[in-house]
């Protein structure tokens, strides 16, 4: 590149040199003739001066010249380049579209990337915002996931005024929205009346919710509704403000809605409305610790003041922290705990967090799967662009002739080397634009695997993007070839022909070869990892009978029924399913399995001695013949009955009775039977261990199919039964059950929402979709690359097998079979193959690391698949060298020595 | 330098170049000097505008230019016809009569 800018810089000094000079000379003479004249010296410069008009002016003018006749270059090239090309469609077309699916392929997984990782929220100045977090042992409650606070904790920190233009806290969940016929389940966010003031959103319409909104528990029954959900759902209408909505079956008052830009501090949960903190009651019904210090479930966000960094804050927070902490402890109510946990929880401090993107979870479960698919097509880039060179240094060396023959008859190497740009320059464009054409088409698909909350547009910035890379690729691939071009050796080029004059370029394009063989093995060793955690997966399955199982969600308790009436909808509900012809079996729970969600806390054991679990022990509320429904298999004891219900009159509180996982028992309780020992929930000295385990069930999968966890099932009708999960096994497809179910559940209560139906086998799907994105997109990418480089490599083999044509039929007139004759051609292909792998796996090793956390059942370096890749590239390879090969071989000695 | 000079017309000034170089290679100056004393010093050229006319024809391919030395010793640029030029010199003059035939009989016609 230098080389080129030098050459074209020193030509330009040499045409400035020139046309001074050839001014100079002008106005020398004329001063001279004038002197002659009679005129002064001075008088005669001055005079030869104003005759000739402005010597800058001038100079301008014949730069303009020059400019004009390099634009004309350019768009002749141009033209050209495009004659050219059109005249031989095979090669256009295969450059054009390698680039197309490398450029297309990045743009849209960058845009992803950028939308997922990258992008800060829509609201002034976000780069101020923080995330405060607990760092220790806060001896609390938690409902929710992640970096959790309680809301008394975010008051406090309003008060901070030296730190934080303002402290706002928020918690995700859902809640049944009615605003026309049926409830239906919303995602809603529960803030703090200074949520929308500190983030600086402004309303579309009406207001939004303010700290007027946020002073006694029960008083404020508005919301805020999402841009979207006003649009689609109620079709924009504008005397929406003041309309009265059902939340959870409770009046609230329609009061604004936020800008369409707006969609909460969490991607991928974009909120239909939003609900102040006091009307919690309403919003979660099953639970209310709204003043609670030590009940943990709001994310609580800060904009620290101008100019000042979060570490300052963070320091300056920790005295203020301690000594909240230390009058926390002597409050009354504060939770008996052991000396240890006392001394833990006084020595925690508190994080912040620069939160300028918000937090999110579909962010931290997304981050590494999509760095695994950038680098993935950043590789698939670099193949496509080793593709293009070495189509374009083949053509430079089927073009040798042509154009030493126009060096010859005067064409400047400069002119050359312009045109041959050119040529690369419209290849990368066409593929740039074709590519940034069919970006969105691939987006659609990466976004079918993800969330609907991402958009497939692709964004400016991302065009950007694509575009400089295009353009890098296009110079790149056509100053190769035009590099050999001025080294053409213009004498022996013409007499020898096009034969020898690329020699050089031979071995840079075996070179080439060596790395798109690297490039795809490593895709398709990554395909085949992927590939096989997906088999995995799907043949460990969950550990029960998916097949004839659906579930769906029931909530009496959200809408409309007190706790015990929502229980005994519950009860009725179960009945008549049971009556439901085709449905054999029928459980509740109070979860749904393989959404990723599940409940944990760790538990005290009585049995000879007191221990406590040193792992989190996941623990689901489940009805008597939940194991038989799905078919989970009881290894030990029985399951629950009507007995083990705690007795709702007495002052009872928690379970009497409790099942365990065989991987429970197996970690706590060895060899021996843990039936007739005693389990309770929590690690606190005062933890009573009361809860008898009477069975032992096979483990399955609860959070999804990865699990490898410890379980506890206790019975589901002890407490909290006003809404749950119903199980239901069919005789047959589960799919046609879902109408009857229906009806079945109308009939006990037409308004009541059914949420979520799904068969299980849906649901055990859609618990991979990360793993099946990861499995079909390595695979796209593999196959993709296995065919550029089988491309590139015939096109290698068939001009090495030309150039030796002569070489081969001597040989052969001298005895040699065809199968060595082969082989002298297959040789080099073999090389090259070998060289490409050998490359390739310490790389593979290098970056196992990266893919280790999304695979299982399989190492990131594994033999087996690293044999087959290796096994599939190079039976597919040597193909592609064989057909050159072995024309090579059928060609009669007599043809081939008369081929000059 | 008594008769008034007038400018010379638009777009002639190229075909004059060609014309005086066409009698044998010249260097600007020279040019400059030829089209004033040929046309008894009646045409007036700008000077330095006869630069971007050289070079734009020098562009178009229908001059040549080399170095040589001068009648004075000094080195100068020294532009010469090609023969494209040569061609063009001749589609410029054909045009040329053309033009000024038609003009001169629309002047003479009603005498």
């Amino acid at each position: 590149m230098r080389r080129l800018l030098n050459l074209l810089r020193s030509k330009r000094g040499r045409m400035e040199q020139d046309l001074d000079r050839e001014l100079r000379y002008h106005l020398d003479r004329r001063a001279e003739d004038l002197m002659k004249s009679g005129l002064s010296e001075t008088e005669a410069r001055r005079q030869a001066a104003v005759e000739f008009g402005g010597v800058a002016q001038v100079q301008e003018e014949v730069r303009d010249t020059w400019i004009w006749r390099w634009l004309d270059d350019r768009s002749r090239d141009i033209r050209y380049a495009f004659r050219t090309l059109l005249r031989s469609p095979g090669f256009t077309a295969t450059a054009v579209l390698s680039l197309a699916l490398g450029i297309g392929a990045n743009a849209a997984i960058f845009s992803l990337l950028d939308q997922v990782l990258l992008r800060v929220l829509p609201v002034k100045e976000p780069e101020r915002l923080v995330l405060l977090d607990w760092k220790g042992n806060p001896v609390s409650v938690n409902w929710g996931s992640g970096n959790l606070l309680s809301y008394p904790l975010c008051r406090d920190l309003q008060e901070l005024d030296q730190f934080f233009d303002g402290v706002f806290c928020r918690h995700p969940t859902s809640a049944y929205l009615l605003t026309g016929q049926q409830p239906e389940p919303v995602s809603i966010e529960i803030v703090s009346g200074s949520y929308f003031r500190v983030l600086g959103v402004r309303p579309e319409l009406g207001r939004l919710i303010d700290d007027s909104d946020d002073l006694r528990p029960e008083a404020h029954p508005v919301v805020v509704l999402s841009y979207n959900y006003w649009k689609n759902r109620l079709g924009g209408a504008p005397d929406v403000v003041g309309r009265k909505v059902l939340v959870n079956n409770r009046p609230m008052t329609v009061i604004g809605i936020a800008p369409a830009i707006f969609r909460g501090v969490d991607l991928g949960q974009g909120p239909a409305l939003w609900i102040p903190a006091m009307m919690k009651r309403q919003a979660t019904p099953e639970f209310n610790e709204l003043f609670n210090r030590r009940a943990f479930w709001m994310h609580v966000f800060g904009r620290l003041k101008p100019g000042i960094s979060a570490e300052r804050v963070k320091a300056g927070l920790q005295p203020w922290f301690k000594s909240m902490l230390e009058a926390d402890a002597q409050r009354e109510g504060f939770p008996r705990v052991s000396e240890e946990q006392r001394r833990r929880y006084l020595a925690s401090t508190i994080d912040v967090i620069p939160a300028a993107r918000g937090r999110s979870d579909l962010r931290s479960r997304l981050e590494e799967p999509l760095f695994v698919l950038m680098t993935g097509t950043v590789l698939l880039l670099l193949l496509a662009c080793v593709n293009v060179a070495s189509l374009f240094l083949a053509r430079a060396a089927a073009r040798n002739l042509e154009l030493t023959t126009r060096l010859a008859l005067g064409a400047s190497r400069g002119r050359i080397t312009w045109q041959l740009l050119a040529d690369s320059m419209l290849i990368a464009l066409g593929g740039g634009l074709l590519g940034f054409l069919a970006a969105p088409a691939v987006s659609q698909v990466l976004l079918s695997f993800l969330s609907d909350d991402l958009s497939a547009r692709i964004d400016q910035r991302v065009f950007v993007f694509t575009f400089l890379v295009t353009v890098a690729v296009g110079a790149l691939c056509g100053l190769v070839p035009a590099f050999q071009v001025s080294r053409i050796a213009l004498i022996s080029s013409l007499k020898e022909r096009a034969r020898i004059a690329a020699s050089g370029g031979v071995r840079l394009r075996k070179a080439l070869v060596v790395g798109q063989v690297a490039f795809t093995l490593i895709l398709l060793i990554g395909a085949g990892l992927f590939v096989r955690t997906l088999e995995r997966l799907q043949t460990k399955g969950p550990g029960f009978a998916s097949g004839s199982l659906l579930m769906f969600r029931a909530d009496p308790v959200s809408n409309g029924y007190s706790d015990s009436n929502a229980t005994q909808v519950m009860r009725e509900l179960l009945a008549k399913l049971k009556d439901v012809p085709g449905v054999e079996r029928v459980a509740v729970a109070n979860s749904h399995l393989l959404t990723g969600g599940t409940s944990s806390s760790s538990m005290t054991i009585q049995s000879d001695k007191r221990i406590v679990t040193d792992r989190a022990v996941h623990y689901m509320r489940v009805s008597p013949g939940f194991f038989s429904t799905l078919g989970a298999q009881l290894v030990a004891g029985r399951d629950f009955e009507e007995r083990d219900l705690r007795d709702r009159n007495s002052k009872e509180t928690g379970s009497r009775s409790i099942i365990v996982s065989e991987s429970f028992a197996r970690r706590y309780f060895g060899g021996s039977s843990p039936i007739g020992h005693r389990l309770g929930f929590g690690n606190r000295p005062g933890t009573a261990a009361n809860i008898e385990i009477v069975g032992v069930v096979r483990g399955f999968s609860r959070r999804n199919l990865r699990d490898e966890i410890e379980q506890a099932f206790v019975p589901f009708w002890d407490r909290d039964s006003g809404d749950g999960t119903f199980y239901v096994k069919v005789l047959g497809k589960p799919e046609a059950a879902f109408a009857s179910i229906r009806a079945a559940v109308a009939q006990v209560d037409p308004v009541l929402p059914i949420v979520n139906m799904v068969t299980l086998d849906d649901q055990i799907d859609q618990s991979l979709t990360t793993e099946r994105m990861l499995a079909t997109l390595s695979s796209g990418f593999g196959a993709i690359a296995l065919l550029l480089s089988v491309v590139g490599l015939y096109g290698v083999m068939s001009f090495v097998v030309t150039r030796r044509t002569q070489e081969i039929g001597i040989r052969m007139a001298l005895g040699a079979t065809r199968s060595t004759a082969m082989w002298l051609v297959v040789r080099d292909a073999v090389v090259m193959i070998g060289a490409g792998t050998a490359t390739a796996l310490p790389c593979v090793w290098a970056l196992g690391r990266l893919v280790e956390a999304q695979l299982f059942g399989v190492r990131a370096v594994d033999g087996l698949t690293i044999a087959a890749a290796s096994s599939l590239l190079a039976l597919v390879a040597l193909g592609a060298a064989m057909l050159p090969a072995w024309r090579a071989a059928s060609v009669s000695p007599t043809e081939a020595l008369r081929f000059e | 330098m008594s008769t008034p000079r007038f400018p010379i017309p638009q777009g002639t000034l190229d075909m004059l170049i060609l014309q005086i170089v066409s009698l044998e290679p010249a260097h600007g100056y020279g040019i400059a000097q030829r089209l004033q004393q040929i046309s008894r010093e009646a045409v007036q050229v700008n000077q330095g505008s006869l630069y971007p006319a050289l070079h734009r024809l020098e562009q178009k391919g229908w001059l040549k230019s080399a170095w040589r030395q001068s009648e004075t010793g000094r080195e100068a640029k020294f532009y010469s016809l090609t023969r494209a030029g040569g061609k063009q010199l001749a589609i410029e003059k054909e045009s040329w009569n053309r033009l000024t035939t038609a003009v001169r009989l629309i002047f003479n016609e009603g005498k």
